[in-house]
């Protein structure tokens, strides 16, 4: 095997090795820097890398080491320009439900009670597009990241849509739930989709032909939360029946059933490196789990009220969570010690999320606002004013200076800096 | 309340009922709603999406859920029809140019299949307005022919003269609903 070429993944650190094997076809394999920070003494690591790593030889070391800088200068590049409302788009004529970004930022996702999708342009704040065709409320939406060329759209009508992002095209209706849609994903490689629902169950659909893979049974009551992992190996879903369920993606298989929460479950992520995931319950805390070996590695308390969101950052070494008290926690997922205490906002904290860089916190609240946060001080950067009723959805673009924020006041706004 | 809470409200309870408030722009839906909670009532803005509000009524938690009327969202009350209790359609009495308009709308819903067999109250709403004409005379224009639990009230949101009235009788409704499932052994 012969390296051909390096390629850089900014969040989380990464450097992807492109190489050719010795019958002509190529391949590709990525080096997780999950540990970089602007600190980390860059010589010890190309050392470390370069005696790890046989596709890469001691002669490599000098490109390796600025590929490593930039890694570090990408990470350090903290933008420390206020946000400023840049759009206010007023197409949707009822409530929104979520909002996305594609990878690249270029273009933004929203859904509605008005039973359509909309694509917007993010430079210009243009409509793109409308996806129409569901019967009822448009609730959980997704780009297929990293590629973007498609869009699936998850409605409270019992059905899930893959669209063509660039010209609207309907591939498939994916028909099959007894009721509302409410979570849904792509896996890693575009090649399934995964939704949840109401009616306890979630499914894997095969994108390429729209057919029905696997019926996820095994909840006692509805599905709210679903993610991939990194891999896109396993899943994890998240009920109201307090529990949350590792799923082998191939088989369809229940592989661990990770109990221990005395109420419904809002929210649940994995961390980038796969061996970890979080749950957000409404009975006040927030639950690590070991992966492997399905048991509760971590509880942390401290909110006073119903945890509604959890997110980690892009590396997996902090999480932060949002709770009907108000406030945001943002903890070490190493040690679960709290770092910071997000105090302001003057309702619940439906959504949270960090930037890509990890640097900042983002919340949306019912008083209205949406806040930025800075991860290391807890201080609040900002207050995004401006919605005129409460926010549902939020999130930040992959270079982190842009924000939409999504509300049930029927607009969505853009805010850039 | 958040999307989260949504999806809880869409969750069928044994002790929660879930109540539509329904009828024209102005009707004076929102207003019914947060003077049964309570809140003030100055300065309400016309309803561009939802409100919610629980409200505590008799043993019940009544789950309200107010609908903008305005004509262009009129074609997505039917987002909302799943799992109703009850349904609250609000009728401006003083406004006689537009109560053919609420006949209509009316009728219309009252031959929804997911609404079939609902409890309907009508508030016959503005009493306090000299203009108002009366809830009996509000219920001859709004030719209800139809054999469902059927109540007209009248009301006023302002004074909130009605409102308690109308939502005994709807949690009466509510009760009967639970004794007869009781009697049939489910």
């Amino acid at each position: 095997m012969k390296l051909k070429r390096f390629l850089l993944r900014y969040y989380p650190p990464g450097i992807v090795l492109e190489y050719e094997r010795r019958d002509g076809t190529r391949g590709s394999k990525e080096i997780d820097l999950l540990r970089l920070t602007p600190e980390t003494d860059v010589e010890v690591l190309v050392n470390q890398i370069v005696y790890e790593e046989p596709l890469i030889s001691a002669n490599r070391k000098p490109q390796l080491r600025k590929l490593i800088y930039k890694l570090m200068e990408k990470l350090d590049q903290n933008e420390n320009h206020d946000f400023y409302l840049f759009k206010i788009l007023r197409a949707h004529i009822l409530p929104l439900t979520n909002c996305a970004f594609n990878k690249a930022g270029d273009r933004f996702i929203t859904g509605s009670y008005d039973r359509t999708c909309k694509v917007w342009d993010t430079q210009t704040g243009d409509e793109q597009l409308t996806l129409e065709g569901h019967k009822n409320v448009v609730y959980a939406i997704a780009f297929n990241n990293p590629y973007g060329d498609k869009i699936i759209t998850g409605s409270f009508d019992k059905t899930c849509k893959l669209w063509n992002s660039t010209t609207g095209q309907l591939y498939h209706t994916f028909r099959g739930h007894s009721t509302e849609i409410v979570c849904l994903s792509f896996d890693p490689s575009s090649s399934i989709v995964a939704t949840g629902s109401m009616d306890n169950t979630a499914k894997l659909w095969d994108v390429e032909t729209g057919a029905e893979l696997h019926t996820l049974r095994g909840h006692s009551a509805e599905i709210v939360s679903l993610n991939f992992n990194t891999f896109g190996d396993k899943i994890i879903t998240g009920s109201f029946d307090h529990s949350v369920k590792v799923w082998d993606v191939r088989s369809g298989k229940c592989i661990h059933t990770m109990q221990g929460h005395h109420g419904e479950i809002s929210s649940t992520q994995f961390n980038y490196a796969g061996d970890l995931c979080v749950s957000g319950s409404i009975d006040r805390s927030v639950k690590l789990w070991d992966i492997a070996s399905g048991q509760c590695v971590q509880t942390l308390r401290g909110h006073n009220d119903e945890i509604l969101d959890v997110c980690f950052n892009s590396n997996g070494n902090k999480l932060v969570t949002a709770s009907a008290d108000g406030t945001s926690r943002c903890y070490n997922v190493m040690t679960g010690a709290c770092q910071a205490i997000l105090i302001g906002h003057e309702g619940e904290i439906s959504k949270v999320t960090f930037n890509p860089q990890g640097s900042k916190i983002l919340t949306a609240s019912s008083d209205k606002s949406a806040r930025v946060w800075d991860v290391e001080t807890g201080d609040c950067l900002q207050v995004l004013d401006g919605h005129t009723d409460e926010i549902f959805s939020c999130a930040f673009n992959y270079t982190g200076d842009t924000i939409i924020t999504g509300s049930k006041d029927n607009t969505c706004r853009i805010w850039k800096c | 309340m958040g999307l989260l809470n949504l999806l809880r409200k869409l969750k069928k309870s044994d002790d929660e009922a879930r109540l539509l408030v329904l009828g024209l722009d102005n009707a004076g839906k929102t207003t019914i709603l947060k003077k049964l909670s309570a809140e003030d009532i100055d300065n309400i803005m016309p309803t561009q999406g939802f409100n919610i509000k629980s409200i505590q009524s008799a043993g019940f938690k009544l789950n309200v859920w107010d609908i903008g009327g305005q004509k262009t969202i009129r074609p997505y009350w039917r987002n909302y029809y799943d799992n109703t209790d009850a349904l609250v359609y609000v009728v401006d009495s003083a406004d006689r140019s537009r109560i053919d308009e609420a006949q209509e709308e009316l009728a219309s819903l009252l031959k929804e299949d997911k609404l079939a067999g609902t409890p309907v109250l009508v508030f016959a709403n503005k009493q306090d307005l000299l203009s108002a004409i009366s809830a009996s005379e509000v219920a001859d224009l709004l030719q209800i022919n139809d054999d469902r639990a059927f109540q007209i009230q009248a009301c006023s949101a302002k004074s909130g003269e009605g409102l308690s009235d109308g939502l005994e009788w709807l949690v009466e409704q509510l009760n009967d609903k639970e004794d007869g499932a009781a009697h049939e052994g489910k």
